[in-house]
């Protein structure tokens, strides 16, 4: 049977051709926008669970773009005196004040980064919250550890390896599991050893100079409060601190959440609409194929062809050419995927977790199964049509082609 | 004294209509297992329906076929497949054969079908030795005559090794020196137990293989054994024929 069917398809080479490419564009499509539906799925869920805060104060003067601060996770070279983390503690209903120090590496010579990297110092117990990200739940980190973003070092940066920064000798803790924002590509450590790093740079000494001593200054503030309906006085009372911006939470999570949802829905659609698409075109290419090639199949059934038989032709033809259509597509569906992660990378507009191979192998398997499915179903009632052909059909026919 | 031999195939008062017009009208007929059985009549006459009724790709209006003493009606479609797979062959008016396959997938099309194609491989081979395709097993039809591709048809219809040879103008189009050729082969089956059923309206054909029935007008006159008989007999066919040609 499976000659047959190998046979039919070549024999019609072009049609064929015409309709693998017809369903390996679909299926490439779909791939894509599962691929990217799961990355923005999984970035929003990991930004959410990073922030772990109601609200994200800043200086004043800090030009921030809320989205990115929160999601995005893109730190900022700016400073306000850290007496503000002591005075957000005694606000009433502020339950938790986490403070976070950011300057950056330089580019160095040896053994750890080519590029200047985002280091931020963060709090002791703030390492507990990245635990939640960390491959062996450690909460603490050392004065001399650091936590990498996943993106960073590439395959040397297995925990115990040292690194150095500005000069000083660090060993790495951990690597972040992949978050699709500025953090893979950012230095953890504690906010003291950020400070002395900072501190002792004459490169860095312009940066936080106008500010003052930096073991005195902080860059952000997280904050997590009691009651949630009282963000908004909370809120105003960060204001009256001193010149200091705050950044719900909440709301720009709602709105980013609204956006992703609405943008999720076209690309859902799309994958929708494409699976449809299949369906249709599959089922016209078979529909036409049981009027057309009626003298083939009653021939067929002339030498002994069950009906079961003739399904199976039928149904087993649409399938091969439906799965071999989108074997076909994957490559472009993954290669559209890796286009469209590049550009929103190069944003960073959304938080997007590339998916890992795992979830690639499946995504793939998915896309198969489904094409197959498709084939299947737009093929099963042409082959009901054509079992129940006439065999005697056959006896009133010419040559076949 | 030796048994008559087996009757294979049995038509017992069949008709077939199509609407209200009658193609069949109370037909009765044995094919017994060795032996010809040659049907002849004009075009339209229903010689052709005859065939699909035996062969089973139609069932009558009413009547019994039954195929080696089984009622056909109580057959289900995989049991009338699977006869057709195995108990019939089949010659249709045009060799009918798939122009994408090779010539030797052609002849193995009843066995691919069945699922069997890789044990028949060699008979296939060998039919096509015997009916000279060998070196031809890997062409296409396009690339074979008339005559050999009605050469290819016969080797499809005997591969399994059927009881029965159904075959249907087998002569047609083919001039007088390849129609003899297969008229020869055909003619030799019965001597190896083929039952052959054989419909044509070729006059030195009908001659050749005797035991005529006449069909006209949806009926079936009773086998005439002397030839020349079965051919006066067919004598208004024959007009009609020439007469048919000279159009």
């Amino acid at each position: 049977m499976a000659k047959l069917i190998v046979n039919s398809l070549l024999r019609r080479r072009w049609q064929t051709l015409a309709t693998l490419l017809g369903v390996g564009f679909g299926a490439g499509l779909l791939l894509a926008v599962f691929l990217l539906y799961n990355g923005f799925g999984q970035g929003l869920e990991r930004g959410r669970q990073r922030l772990g805060a109601d609200l994200l104060v800043v200086p004043g003067n800090a030009t921030v773009d809320p989205d990115k601060a929160l999601f995005a996770g893109s730190p900022l070279n700016v400073y306000m005196d850290g007496k503000y983390a002591d005075q957000a503690r005694k606000i009433p209903g502020v339950r938790r004040v986490e403070s976070q120090f950011f300057t950056q590496s330089l580019k160095l010579e040896c053994c750890s980064l080519g590029t200047e990297s985002r280091l931020i110092g963060i709090e002791d117990r703030v390492a507990h919250r990245l635990a939640g990200m960390s491959p062996d739940g450690r909460e603490k980190l050392e004065p001399d550890e650091v936590i990498i973003g996943s993106e960073l070092l590439g395959g040397i940066g297995k925990p115990g390896a040292l690194i150095e920064l500005l000069g000083d000798i660090f060993r790495l803790a951990y690597r972040l599991e992949p978050t699709g924002t500025a953090l893979d590509h950012s230095i953890l450590m504690r906010m003291d050893s950020a400070r002395d790093l900072a501190a002792k740079s004459e490169a860095l000494k312009p940066v936080w100079q106008e500010a003052g001593n930096p073991h005195r200054l902080i860059s952000a503030l997280l904050i997590e409060v009691d009651d949630t309906s009282r963000l908004q006085e909370i809120g105003r009372a960060l204001e009256d601190l001193g010149s200091l911006k705050v950044i719900r939470a909440a709301d720009t999570f709602e709105r980013l959440k609204r956006l992703m949802n609405a943008f999720v829905f076209m690309l859902a659609a799309a994958g929708a609409l494409t699976a449809l698409g299949g369906v249709a075109y599959l089922l016209g290419h078979f529909s036409s194929a049981a009027w057309d090639r009626k003298g083939e199949w009653a021939l067929y059934r002339a030498l002994g062809a069950t009906k079961l038989r003739m399904m199976q032709l039928v149904v087993g033809e649409a399938v091969a050419l439906a799965t071999s259509g989108a074997v076909a597509g994957l490559p472009l569906g993954y290669g559209f995927y890796r286009l469209a992660f590049s550009r929103l990378a190069a944003q960073n507009a959304f938080p997007f977790v590339a998916p890992g191979g795992a979830l690639l192998v499946t995504a793939a398997t998915g896309t198969l199964a489904v094409y197959g499915l498709i084939g299947f179903l737009s093929a099963a009632a042409p082959a009901w049509r054509v079992a129940q052909l006439e065999p005697a059909l056959t006896m009133a026919q010419g040559d076949i082609d | 004294m030796n048994a008559p031999p087996q009757i294979l195939l049995e038509a017992e008062n069949v008709s077939r209509s199509y609407g209200t017009e009658m193609i069949l009208d109370n037909v009765s007929l044995q094919v017994r297992a060795g032996e010809v059985t040659t049907i002849a009549g004009p075009s339209g006459s229903g010689k052709t329906t005859l065939l699909a009724l035996l062969a089973l790709l139609l069932e009558p209006s009413s009547g019994q076929i039954r195929v080696a003493g089984r009622d056909a009606a109580t057959l289900s479609d995989t049991e009338r497949s699977h006869l057709r797979n195995t108990f019939y062959g089949f010659i249709f008016q045009t060799a009918q054969l798939v122009g994408s396959l090779s010539v030797l997938d052609n002849v193995l099309l009843p066995a691919l079908l069945a699922g069997k194609s890789r044990e028949k491989r060699a008979v296939a081979g060998e039919l096509l030795d015997r009916l000279g395709l060998g070196a031809r097993a890997d062409f296409l039809p396009h690339q074979l005559s008339l005559g050999q591709k009605r050469r290819a048809a016969l080797a499809r219809a005997l591969l399994l090794r059927p009881a029965v040879i159904l075959a249907d103008e087998p002569t047609n189009d083919l001039d007088a020196r390849r129609a003899a050729q297969v008229a020869d082969f055909l003619l030799g089956l019965p001597a190896d137990g083929y039952a052959l059923v054989l419909v044509t309206h070729d006059v030195q054909l009908a001659e050749r293989a005797g035991n005529c029935w006449r069909i006209d007008g949806g009926k079936l006159m009773p086998p005439v054994n002397v030839p020349q008989a079965c051919l006066s007999q067919h004598a208004d066919f024959v007009l009609q024929m020439i007469h048919h040609k000279r159009l």
